[in-house]
This record gives structure tokens, C-alpha cells and sequence, in this order.
């Protein structure tokens, strides 16, 4: 019974989750995302395999994290680091295809007067799309097809109360909702005068437009026969103009630059300097963070590691800004620094503008860190000085070794093996700890009258964030990509050097 | 595999993919028009809309309501071809990054349909020669004066502060002017203008004065006469650049003026407060400068795609530009309308008029070429808030400060030139 129970679950529940990535299948497919449709292809088929099939008891457990580890890790990671190899900013988001189709969209100029008519849309006799037309002001009317002009006399049409002609000899107009139901009647150029052509503006307007650029697929050229400007692929994703790089057309598209991104983080004055201002901070503030929160959280920890009244107590309290969400913690630590209504300037009788000056906001991430950190580093060492054997530190006090010699010959180095993997972990975590800035003071404060760019606490990531998603103006994907590979490589560097040390410290231990 | 467990199998396929296709949501109908709009204006669309659905023949409309006007922007950012809408309602200030990136089609006003708008409140929405969208209502700010505590209008800035300096123990006035509307730099501009500060200057021909810029002299010393105590060199308490909550100050009468938002005025109105509305009076007794800019409704390029181009354009000219519409909307909205027949129609409220007329008297278009260019190492938005910190917060002088602000915004033109 249970086994029938247990079968009949896994099939519903394998029957919706099938059912899902089926749909998230089609819709990345219709969306033209055809990795990630192959992908989740590949997942049902894998997910449906290894549990309706006994081909592979271990894989059953191990399926469902290989998927998401390679949808969710090393997807990622692989775009990012393709992302960093292009032109990818505000104006070169598209593909190449869709840059053209827009440029040559855009391509249409009106002519010089901007002139519009009156216009009933509707088909010849013949049943070819055609627009009848009221140049009202010239008091002339013309029926219009792609192909030629017919003029309409004024006493062969009808009228509306505006004046506009309705119906004429060899036309039939269609019906609001005909022409809803079908729009390619829209995309047609109706014949006007010479080079112009009226094109559609809306229901019963139009517009005299002439198409100025023109593409040629066998030379790659775009030609404007208004100015007899030429624009070439500049390789940077932009057609730009012959003799005039500067001058670029828009939209762009995403082209790869290589190593560009790169190569601008050491080479362009206005990103290096910030950049290295924002490293410097960020491993600093990376490295000050893991060091007080270790030293806090080991005082603690050592201070009630012996019996004492209400130990219990006290412990409880310690653990408490661990238990509470860090960004509720934060928030309410931004409001206590708050310089009007804050309870730290409140208490004080002053009126400091912490977010202000940027070595005071440096002093308050740095304390609120060590808030929101040392529990987690009181409760490991708790633990770890619990499983320092007695016998070590009997001995040595045997031996005449004052307490201070203890803990700095025995304790700590043993402490120290133990949680070193802890410590890298922590700075890594530290490097990155975007939620701590972006609530605290959002990298601020930014002195821009001095040229500064980045802000006073801005870490490589919350700098990184800026440049992709901080600007409704401008956002550059490609060189924040960049920015996130390097982040990625050192923080993988330092903990596998450390990672290694620590393996080291343990054969000697 | 035996024919039992094929069977099973054959059928659990079957029902995985009848009940994926059961879960595809319903597909957008042809004639559809999609509208996207943020947490205030979407539901007052969808009221409009609902009320009278029949703007373009043939074609139904679909409000989409994000949760905030960020909200809406990030989704703007993120849409393609096959999840974008055909319309969107936005500031000014998107129109740059939009055509740029390709998200957005150019219209094409009839010459009656543009006589309905200035020519300041179509460049708002012009980009590369190009018209993307139509002017929807004006965006600016006004001061108010309580007029329990202040029994006139001030007629220079220096009355203004004058009256704080004299009555701020008698009466217990926490600070003299608030700028909820906007901030510190887009509702600023008006007291950086009435102190002698604009970014930009406009000829009288309407264009931008790219040759000169504001006298950072003139400027930091006025500063430093009106809004620095020279016991502490700081803040002398006049201006609430910190006050979060001024707001409530003004309401509780702490603070005589304000300058707010025309987005604010119901609840202002509702609190009694009369809607005296002007522009901050400048020093020498003429008015700041504010943002007179526009939001607008905007076509994409994905109409296109959608195949209601023709629908979304007619929307744009039959609704979102055209007097009925705005008259309609903006009576939900609360906005003073764009559309010169409706700023006129007795439909509009007087509050809306009188921040229309505050725009008509010191209104200056808000060109993002410039404000947002960073030639000068920073753009309008950020230095211009680093400035108030640096003064009224840090302590610093006004006219070191002053030159450095002047020399940023002048290269931010300069750089701009081709672009306007």
C-alpha cells in the first residue's frame, strides 16, 4: 500500500514538474533562448529517465543539485565570463539583426514641412491595399496603393462632417475591426510624390515620409541619400560614419571587444582610480571584518567557556543578532545612525551626520559588521574550545605555563586549525557582502564635487552593482562582467591559497 | 522496458504535456493594445479604461500595473520583443536610454496634434530628431506658504529667510522650507536658481546658452548670506536638507514653506492648506528656475512586432495626446494635463492649473543630454546633491564649492553641444 502510495506521489509529482519545465521549454524557445531551452529540455528527459527508470540508484539523489548547480553556478559564471568579452551598455543591447532593422526603422525621415493627411484605409476593386486620401488644406484627394497615385475628383467622393473623403470610385473602406484583426496593411509605403511615400500613423492619419538609409547586404554599407553619408561596422557594434568614427548610429548591437573590458580597468583613468580605491577599501574592510569578528566572538566565547551564575543567560543574548535577520538588523542600525531622528545622536546630544563624512560611515559599517558577525564566530569557537582536549591544558599549567601562555601556545594555534577553513570562508563572504552596504549606506557617501566616482564604503560589488544596474541612464553589462570575473578569480585564489594553508597547519598539527 | 511500463510511461508524457499546455498562460489576443504604467497611474488608467473602453475602434486595451515606478523602469530594462508592451507611461528622462537601447518607435504628431503642446514639452520627448511618445502631463514643483503663520507671498528669497530668522523661537519653526517634491537636486533647482546657480541657461529663442554659465561668485556668496550660520559655518537651519520628515513639520506648522510636488497638492488640500502656488522668489526679486518637464506615453518598438502599431499609434493620438483624454485621466490622476485644451477645460482642478501656471512663469525644459552627462566628472543629479551636503552639512565653503560646481556643469554642456 505504501509503495503504491509512494509511486503514485512521485509520478504526480514528477507529472507537474515535467509539466512545467515543458512550459518554460516552449517559452524559451518561442523567446529565441535556445540554450536555455536545450537545457531544460535536457532536464526533463534526465529527470524523467532516473525516476521512472532504475538506471542509476545514486543519480536519484545526486540529479536534481547537478541540475541546479549547472543552471544556476556554472551558467552564470560562463555568461559572465562571455558577457565580459563584449560591448554589452545602454545602446547595444540587441543583436546585430535587430540593430539594423531599428536603424533602418529610424531611417525614415518626413519631409521637410512634417506634412500629415486624412486618410480612410481600405482596399481597390482589385483588392489591393490602398488608402484614400484628403489633402484638405490643397482641397485635392487621391486614392494611394504601393504601386501608383490615382487622383480622386472631389465630386466622385463622399465626405464625414470633418471634411475627409470616406468613399470614392474604385475604393471600398474597411471596417475598424478588419483592420485590427490584420495590420500588414500598416507596413505598406503608399505611393505620394517621387522618393516620398505616405506611410501609416495611425487610423485615419498619415504621414509623407521618404526612406533615407539604405542597406546593402554584399558590401556591409549603410548609404543616407539625403546627406551621401556612408556608415560602415565599426566592429564595436555601431554602424559609424566614414571619416567621422565618433559620429555612430543608434541602436547598436552587442559586439565582442575581447579583452577591451579588461584592458580599460587598467587604461582608463576614470574607471582605475575608483577601482583601485574600491579595492583597497574592500579588502580592507574584508579583512578588518573577519579579524574583529574572530577576536570578539573568541573574547566571548573564552569569557563564558567557564561555569558561572546565568551562563545560559548571557549565551541566549550573544546569539540573539545572529538569529535576527541581518537585514532587519541593518535597517534598524541605519536608523539609529540616522543624523536627525537617530537614537545614537539622540543619546549622544549630538547631530552628526554619520552617512556624511566618509571615515565616519567607513567606522559604522565597520562596527555594524562586528554586530551582525560575532555571534556566528562566539558560537564556533564555543564549540572548538570544547573540543580542546583538558588534558593539553592540565598539562601545561603543570609545566608553570601562566594562562596568557596557554592560550597563545596551545588555545589558539589549536583554535587556529581548526577554523581557518571558517576564517576564508568569512573573508570571502566579507568581500562580498553587498547587502550590508547597499542597506547601510548604499556606498555613500560619494564626494563628486572632488571627482570622486565611487563612494567613501563601496566594495568591489556594490561598485560592480552601480556600474551594471545603478544608472537608469547608462548601464555597461560587459565591463561590470569584467569587474565580476576578477572579483571571482581573487576571491577563488585566496580561498584555495588559504584552503591549502590550512591543509598545511593540519599535517603539522 | 516491457509494454506494461511503456504504457505507463506513454501515458504520464501525455498527461505532463496536456497539463503543460493547460498551464500556458492565455496568449495576448491580435488586437490587443498593452499598456504599461506604474503603481499610481496604472489603476487610474484601468478606471479610465474601463469606464470608456472604445478610444480606438476595434482594438481592446490592457493596463499592466507594477508595483513601483523603479519597478516598472527594471521591467522596461529587462523586456524583449515577445514580453514588452506597445505603450508605456514614463518620465522624460527614460527617453534617451530607451531609443538608444532600441526599445522605443518614433511617431508622427498631424500638425493639429502638436499645436496642442509646446515645442519644450515635444523636445522632452525628442531624441536624435526623433519624436517618441506624447506629452502626458507636467512634471514640476511650487511653493506654498502656510498661511497661517505667513499672512503674504514673499516677493524675494531673502523675505523668506528674513521672516525664519525672526519668528523660529516665537513660533518654535524647526526650518524654513521643506522640498518634498522631488529632492534635493530635481525639486532643488528652484532655490540653486533663485541663489544664481542653473545648470543651463536658455536663450530667449528657446535654446540652450552654451557658451555661458552661472557666476559661482555670485552664487557661493549669496549662499553664504542666506543659508550659513557664521557661528558654525554650517546649515543655519533655513533649508531642511536633511528634515526626512518636513513634510509633517509643514503640516504641524513648523515650517512656513514648501515646495511640493504636483503630484501632492490632494494631500495638502485635503490637510486645508491653501493652494497658493509660485515659484521660489529668487534674491533679487524675479523667480528660481524649475523642471518643467513632461511625462509622456510612450511606443514601443515592439507594437510593431505585436501587430497593433497602428492601435498603439492611435492611442497615443486618440487618448494619451488628445483633449478628451487627458481631461478624463487627469481628473483621476490629479496632474496638471500637458494638453493646452485641457489645462483650460473646467474639468481641471485649480490646484492643477496654478502648478501649470508656476511652469508657464519660471519652467525651464529638463534636458537630459545634459543633466545627465558626466563630461565634467559628474552628472547634475549627483553634484548637485554633493553640494548641499558639502555646505550645509560639512561645513565647507560655499564658494570653493561653488567653482567646483560651476566648472562641472559647464563641461557637462559643453560636452552636451551636440546632442541638443
Amino acid at each position: 500500500m505504501r509503495g503504491k502510495f509512494a509511486l503514485v506521489t512521485k509520478i504526480i509529482f514528477l507529472g507537474i514538474t515535467t509539466a512545467i519545465l515543458a512550459l518554460l521549454t516552449e517559452s524559451a524557445f518561442a523567446q529565441k533562448q535556445y540554450v536555455i531551452g536545450t537545457f531544460i529540455l535536457v532536464a526533463i528527459l534526465a529527470l524523467n529517465l532516473v525516476y521512472l527508470t532504475s538506471i542509476s540508484i545514486p543519480f536519484k539523489f545526486f540529479l536534481p543539485g547537478i541540475l541546479f548547480f549547472f543552471g544556476f553556478v556554472i551558467a552564470p559564471i560562463f555568461f559572465t565570463v562571455q558577457m565580459s568579452g563584449y560591448k554589452y551598455q545602454t545602446g547595444n543591447y540587441l543583436s546585430k539583426s535587430a540593430a539594423l532593422e531599428q536603424v533602418l526603422n529610424l531611417g525614415a525621415e518626413p519631409d521637410a514641412a512634417g506634412t500629415t493627411f486624412d486618410i480612410t484605409v481600405g482596399k481597390t476593386s482589385s483588392k489591393e491595399d490602398a488608402i484614400l486620401v484628403s489633402d484638405i488644406a490643397n482641397d485635392k484627394y487621391f486614392l494611394s496603393t504601393a504601386t501608383k497615385r490615382t487622383e480622386v475628383p472631389k465630386a466622385a467622393a463622399k465626405f464625414d462632417a470633418n471634411g475627409v473623403a470616406i468613399a470614392a470610385p474604385n475604393f471600398q473602406s474597411m471596417t475598424a475591426i478588419a483592420l485590427a484583426a490584420n495590420d500588414a496593411y500598416s507596413r505598406i509605403h503608399y505611393t505620394y510624390q517621387g522618393k516620398y511615400y505616405i506611410a501609416i500613423e495611425s487610423q485615419n492619419a498619415g504621414g509623407v515620409f521618404r526612406q533615407a538609409l539604405s542597406y546593402s547586404a554584399n558590401t556591409g554599407i549603410l548609404s543616407n541619400s539625403v546627406t551621401g553619408a556612408t556608415y560602415v561596422d565599426n566592429h564595436r557594434g555601431n554602424f559609424a560614419k566614414v571619416g567621422s568614427p565618433s559620429e555612430i548610429l543608434s541602436p547598436g548591437w552587442r559586439a565582442p571587444i575581447w579583452f577591451e573590458n579588461y584592458t580599460r580597468l587598467f587604461t582608463d583613468h576614470q574607471i582605475r582610480t575608483p577601482l583601485t580605491r574600491v579595492f583597497i577599501w574592500t579588502f580592507f574592510f574584508a579583512l578588518f571584518s573577519v579579524l574583529s569578528t574572530f577576536a570578539l566572538g573568541l573574547l566571548l566565547a573564552i569569557a563564558l567557556n567557564r561555569k558561572m551564575r546565568g551562563r545560559r543567560v548571557y549565551r541566549s543574548i550573544l546569539i540573539l543578532p545572529y538569529a535576527m535577520p541581518s537585514i532587519m538588523s541593518i535597517l534598524i542600525w541605519a536608523g539609529m545612525f540616522d543624523s536627525d531622528f537617530g537614537a545614537v545622536n539622540s543619546i549622544l546630544h549630538t547631530n552628526i551626520h554619520w552617512f556624511q563624512n566618509p571615515s565616519l560611515a567607513r567606522s559604522v559599517v565597520l562596527l555594524v559588521n562586528l554586530w551582525l558577525g560575532f555571534p556566528y564566530f562566539y558560537l564556533i569557537c564555543s564549540g572548538s574550545l570544547q573540543a580542546i582536549p583538558s588534558e593539553l591544558l592540565e598539562a601545561a599549567a603543570i609545566d608553570g605555563a601562566n594562562p596568557r601562555q596557554v592560550f597563545r601556545k596551545i588555545t589558539l594555534p589549536l583554535l587556529l586549525q581548526i577554523l581557518s577553513p571558517l576564517l576564508i570562508a568569512s573573508f570571502a563572504f566579507n568581500f562580498n557582502n553587498f547587502n550590508l552596504i547597499y542597506l547601510l549606506t548604499g556606498g555613500g557617501p560619494t564626494q563628486t564635487l572632488n571627482g570622486e566616482i565611487a563612494g567613501a564604503t563601496d566594495i568591489l560589488i556594490s561598485y560592480t552593482y552601480k556600474i551594471a544596474f545603478g544608472s537608469k541612464t547608462f548601464q555597461d553589462f560587459g565591463l561590470a562582467s569584467a569587474i565580476s570575473v576578477i572579483i571571482f578569480v581573487m576571491v577563488a585564489s585566496i580561498s584555495m591559497y588559504g584552503l591549502r594553508r590550512s591543509k598545511v597547519m593540519e599535517t603539522f598539527g | 522496458m516491457n509494454r506494461k511500463r511503456l504504457g505507463v510511461l506513454g501515458a504520464f508524457t501525455t498527461a505532463a504535456l496536456a497539463l503543460s499546455v493547460a498551464l500556458v498562460p492565455t496568449a495576448k489576443a491580435a488586437n490587443e493594445i498593452v499598456v504599461w504604467a506604474d503603481e499610481t497611474r496604472g489603476p487610474h488608467l484601468t478606471s479610465v479604461f474601463a469606464a470608456k473602453g472604445d478610444w480606438v475602434p476595434g482594438y481592446t486595451i490592457k493596463v499592466v500595473t507594477f508595483s513601483s515606478y523603479s519597478a516598472l523602469g527594471d521591467a522596461l530594462d529587462k523586456a524583449t520583443g515577445t514580453s514588452g508592451p506597445d505603450i508605456f507611461v514614463g518620465g522624460n528622462d527614460w527617453v534617451v536610454a530607451s531609443a538608444k537601447s532600441g526599445k522605443l518607435a518614433p511617431v508622427t504628431l498631424t500638425a493639429s496634434q502638436k499645436a496642442q503642446f509646446t515645442s519644450s514639452q515635444l523636445y522632452d520627448l525628442t531624441y536624435g530628431g526623433k519624436l517618441y511618445g506624447v506629452p502626458l502631463d507636467i512634471n514640476n514643483v511650487a511653493m506654498i506658504y502656510n498661511t497661517k503663520l505667513v499672512p503674504s507671498a514673499p516677493k524675494t528669497f531673502g523675505d523668506m529667510v528674513n521672516f525664519y530668522q525672526a519668528n523660529k523661537t516665537k513660533l518654535g519653526l524647526k526650518n524654513g522650507l521643506c522640498v518634498t517634491g522631488g529632492g534635493m537636486s530635481w525639486g532643488g533647482l528652484s532655490f540653486f536658481s533663485a541663489l544664481g546657480a542653473d545648470p543651463y541657461l536658455m536663450t530667449a529663442k528657446g535654446k540652450v546658452n552654451t557658451v555661458q554659465g552661472f557666476n559661482p561668485t555670485t552664487f557661493g556668496t549669496n549662499l553664504k548670506k542666506y543659508l550659513i550660520d557664521p557661528a558654525t559655518g554650517k546649515s543655519n537651519g533655513f533649508l531642511a536638507s536633511s528634515n526626512t520628515t518636513c513634510n509633517d513639520d509643514y503640516y504641524a506648522g513648523k515650517v512656513p514653506y514648501s515646495v511640493i510636488g504636483n503630484w501632492e497638492w490632494a494631500t495638502y488640500v485635503a490637510k486645508g492648506f491653501a493652494m497658493n502656488l509660485m515659484p521660489v522668489p529668487s534674491v533679487d526679486g524675479g523667480y528660481g528656475h524649475m523642471f518643467g518637464s513632461v511625462s509622456g506615453a510612450f511606443l514601443t518598438s515592439y507594437a510593431d512586432k505585436h501587430g497593433v502599431a497602428v492601435g498603439a499609434k492611435s492611442l497615443l493620438a486618440n487618448f494619451f495626446g488628445s483633449t478628451p483624454g487627458q481631461v478624463a485621466y487627469e481628473k483621476v490622476e490629479g496632474r496638471p494635463p500637458a494638453n493646452k485644451g485641457a489645462q483650460s477645460d473646467p474639468g481641471v482642478s485649480d490646484a492643477q492649473k496654478g502648478f501649470g501656471a508656476a511652469a508657464a512663469l519660471s519652467g525651464i525644459p529638463q534636458i537630459g543630454a545634459i543633466l545627465d552627462n558626466k563630461a565634467g566628472g559628474s552628472n547634475y543629479w549627483d553634484s548637485s546633491g554633493d553640494y548641499w551636503t558639502q555646505t550645509l552639512i560639512n561645513g565647507k565653503d560655499p564658494l570653493i564649492e561653488a567653482r567646483k560646481l560651476s566648472k562641472i556643469w559647464k563641461a557637462n554642456v559643453t560636452a552636451a553641444k551636440a546632442l541638443i
